[in-house]
């Protein structure tokens, strides 16, 4: 699932929409001007070399940098990505969105983002590590359990994050486990992580369910991108009753009307990463009739920009609750709104992940680890009241839930921000 | 454990790794971790000038090691005794880590101790040692590094005085620095009977897995102090029957039953089981051979060698002690069928205790005793059975399968974080 968002990294316009994004709300909710200034400049940027000795003996030096956008409710929050076509705006822009995530889900973040411009596809293990280490020896002093808190994103897993954990702590004198989040459980990772994202969304599936009067039980969900977080999605939504009759991933999409038999499909997906040869009773479906077949909740959860302004007008789903981060264009956005498709937008829906990066934290500062059935109650808790706040915030504003949830998002960190004044 | 139960500290050291080594083998340990496993991270030796009573400097000598690190800070003891070696603390400081890591909670191992007699100190002279100690430890210790706690001849008035020195070096209190405090302090108000109850919990898991009825089991208790005694009133509620208890006086036996109450409330008042009406008194060595269902040693490090290891009719053994069996009786037990719960896991109890002292201290919420021994009762629960899944698994005896469990946790750990630079 990393690359999923590969495509997009090397866009050039990110952070101009990104920009656009905040002046479209500030707009929209009146947002003090004040307010509006600070927000539209991340806090810190630091760009830091990371020399780095190669397998041949060679010294490479990347460039790597960290972006803290905004820290007014609470540290920084947010991945780190290794990709050859990560650019300051690209981490930037997505720094900034991760503020506008933590505050919608309510969790007291501000949001982070940082990168390598470098190819790990290109790199040994032992060249990865010697990279990470003197990347987080850059950053001491700006990260810190207290300051801003590191996770995983495009090509860095759990195993970057022990050797983030590590490095940190090695300079610190003492085990540092809650200054990064995605680490492997031995080192102090939350039970529940790996399917976050995925519970997250079926919260949220089932609230907007339940908001737009249809019943979950018998519910026809279509499933686009069946990886960690579309399998782990179609599981759980299937649990409450819902049939999965439709699901896709690169390899291509199958149908069957009375919902597809979503556990042996995980089998054979974690088993063999595809969908493609699955041996279960199905018909064959492509990937742009599945966005228009016609069902209750279209859930897109692999790519960005697959909602298009050439495929909007076909979708046929009573919803769209977007798994991925991005997968509708704007002005697909716009066509599914003036076709009153209801969707409920990725900074909210998607969530599910940081919030658990989240309780990842509280339980490494406080030393004591949660079982996954309290890790997933309290999931619940916070996806259920974020889903309403902002179904309540878009009807007072008369508007999508999209806006909705970035007005919900930037009011919160402008409350903080105006409570706290300017120092000095 | 008592001041009494030293073993020669060079082979300590040695059957600490020969223990590690063991373990190594039976879960395939990668070399380079395993002999990073055999040293230390850390050990710290220092002088500590101490103004006698008389006026006249003694200075005596304190260490701490602090085994290993990979999955938290150093948690473990310091104690005060003539025989402290550098080799003694460093295979106590393995130990912990293996213990903390059997019970999964967030701790590496640590030890400490300072080579003095306190039985000839006064104790205004003790606190000046502790605190001149302390201070040598000052920039090694802390609540995210190092977390020491009673031991051999240390209690809860020396953490005390361990937490103000820390705290008045740091300028603000930080109860978090230490367990076993006092209660006033951010200690824990069910650290008395912890022990007792963890190793309750261990037998009553093992019971239930051996398909033992409580009812018909009989039990024995040798040894009758802080956690022979909570074990021995814990045990008798779930319906096990006492029926022998031995303490550093003598022993009592009574194959119809020995009424808990009555001997807890005749050693408080007495001082011993000794004399008491409801049974008869046996020699304290008679104690293993008696017929019973459950053994429980709560006394000295190698009560059960050699030489009565054959007499034993127990089906477990359920070490409150430490290393109150030696590993040849231990090679007899096995051949006999007699399952021993090994120490590391039957007397977590205390130190999962202790964890919980310093996560209520760190968050700074205080829980109730109920919250208290319903979570030791989970950490107990899932360590029994995790370690009775790997003694199945692997076909080794319980002792063996808590080191691979344990070893292997830590392994984990130190894998995934590689080594820095």
């Amino acid at each position: 699932m990393t690359e999923v968002a590969d495509d997009t990294s090397c866009s050039t316009n990110v952070l101009d929409s990104a920009l656009e994004q905040l002046e479209d709300v500030a707009a929209l909710v009146d947002l003090h001007p004040d307010v509006l200034a600070k927000l539209r400049v991340p806090k810190r940027t630091l760009t830091v070399a990371v020399p780095t000795r190669m397998d041949d003996g060679r010294l490479e030096v990347f460039t790597g940098i960290r972006v803290q956008h905004n820290m007014d409710r609470g540290p920084c929050k947010g991945g780190i990505r290794y990709h050859p076509c990560v650019t300051l705006d690209e981490v930037t822009a997505l720094a900034m969105w991760m503020t506008w995530k933590c505050a919608v889900v309510d969790i007291p973040y501000g949001g982070g983002k940082g990168g390598v411009i470098c190819d790990p596809t290109d790199m040994s293990v032992s060249e990865l590590e010697k990279m990470t280490r003197r990347f987080v020896s850059e950053l001491v002093e700006i990260i810190g359990p207290d300051q801003d808190i590191p996770a995983p994103d495009v090509n860095t897993d759990e195993r970057v994050m022990g050797w983030l954990m590590d490095t940190y702590s090695m300079q610190k004198g003492h085990s540092v486990p809650a200054v990064v989040t995605g680490k492997p459980i031995a080192l102090g990772g939350s039970l529940g992580r790996a399917k976050a994202t995925g519970r997250g969304i079926v919260f949220v599936t089932r609230e907007a369910l339940k908001t737009r009067g249809i019943p979950i039980e018998g519910a026809r969900v279509a499933v686009q991108g069946f990886g960690k977080v579309g399998g782990a999605f179609a599981e759980l939504i299937e649990e409450l009753g819902a049939r999965v009759v439709a699901a896709s991933d690169v390899s291509g999409g199958i149908y069957k009307a009375d919902g597809l038999d979503i556990a042996a499909l995980s089998e054979h997906v974690q088993r063999t990463r595809l969908i493609e040869g699955f041996d279960g009773e199905y018909e064959p479906i492509s990937n742009e009739d599945l966005l228009a077949l016609e069902c209750d909740v279209l859930v897109p959860a692999a790519l960005e920009n697959v909602l298009t302004a050439e495929n909007a007008g076909d979708v046929s789903a009573r919803m769209i609750v977007e798994g991925a981060n991005g997968p509708t264009t704007p002005e697909a956005n716009r066509i599914l709104l003036d076709r009153g498709i209801y969707l409920v937008p990725d900074i909210l829906a998607n969530a599910g992940g940081v919030t658990v990066s989240y309780f990842e934290w509280c339980q490494g500062i406080q030393k004591l680890f949660w079982s996954e059935d309290e890790v997933n109650r309290r999931l619940e808790d916070v996806m259920v009241r974020a889903y309403h706040q902002v179904h309540q915030r878009s009807e007072t504003l008369d508007t999508d839930m999209r806006n909705g949830a970035m007005a919900v998002a930037v009011e919160r960190v402008a409350e903080a921000i105006l409570a706290r004044g300017i120092h000095p | 454990m008592s001041a009494e139960a030293h073993v020669q500290a060079r082979s300590v050291l040695d059957s600490a790794r020969e223990q590690l080594d063991r373990a190594a083998t039976l879960i395939n340990l990668p070399p380079g971790i395993h002999e990073r496993f055999r040293e230390p991270k850390r050990v710290l030796t220092v002088g500590i000038p101490t103004t006698m009573d008389d006026g006249s400097i003694r200075t005596f000598t304190g260490y701490r090691s602090q085994h290993n690190m990979d999955r938290g800070p150093a948690k473990g003891g310091i104690r005060y005794h003539p025989q402290v070696t550098i080799e003694e603390v460093i295979a106590l400081s393995m130990w912990m880590t293996w213990k903390c890591a059997l019970v999964d909670i967030p701790y590496g191992g640590g030890k400490g101790g300072v080579v003095c007699d306190p039985g000839t100190m006064s104790d205004r002279e003790l606190e000046n040692l502790t605190r001149r100690f302390v201070s040598e430890l000052i920039g090694m210790i802390g609540p995210e590094r190092d977390i020491p706690a009673p031991d051999v001849n240390t209690n809860e008035r020396v953490m005390a005085w361990l937490m103000d020195t820390y705290s008045m070096q740091k300028g603000y209190p930080q109860p978090a620095v230490v367990t076993g405090k006092p209660v006033a302090l951010g200690g824990s108000t069910e650290r008395g009977p912890a022990t007792g109850r963890g190793c309750v919990f261990t037998i009553r898991e093992i019971m239930r897995r051996l398909d033992m009825a409580p009812d018909q089991s009989r039990f024995v208790v040798q040894g009758f102090g802080n956690a022979g005694r909570a074990a021995a009133h814990l045990l008798a509620e779930l319906g096990p029957t006492l029926i022998a208890v031995s303490d550093s006086s003598g022993a009592i036996f009574n194959e119809r039953g020995v009424d808990v109450q009555a001997i807890l409330a005749h050693k408080a008042e007495t001082g011993s089981v000794v004399g008491f009406p409801g049974a008869d008194e046996i020699s304290q060595e008679d104690i293993f051979g008696i017929d019973c269902e459950i053994l429980i040693p709560a006394a000295l490090e190698d009560a059960i060698h050699e030489d009565n290891a054959g007499e034993i009719k127990a089906r477990i053994i359920a070490e409150a002690a430490n290393g109150p069996t030696t590993p040849a009786a231990e090679e007899i037990l096995n051949e006999g069928g007699v399952m021993v719960l090994p120490d590391i896991l039957a007397n977590a109890g205390g130190v999962a205790m202790s964890y919980f002292e310093w996560a209520q201290d760190v968050q700074k919420l205080i829980w109730t005793g109920d919250q208290i021994n319903e979570r030791l009762e989970r950490v107990m629960v899932r360590a029994v059975n995790e370690v009775y899944e790997m003694h199945q698994r692997l076909d080794c005896s319980m002792r063996d399968a808590a080191m691979a469990v344990a070893v292997g946790r830590v392994a984990e750990a130190a894998q995934w974080r590689g080594i820095t630079p």
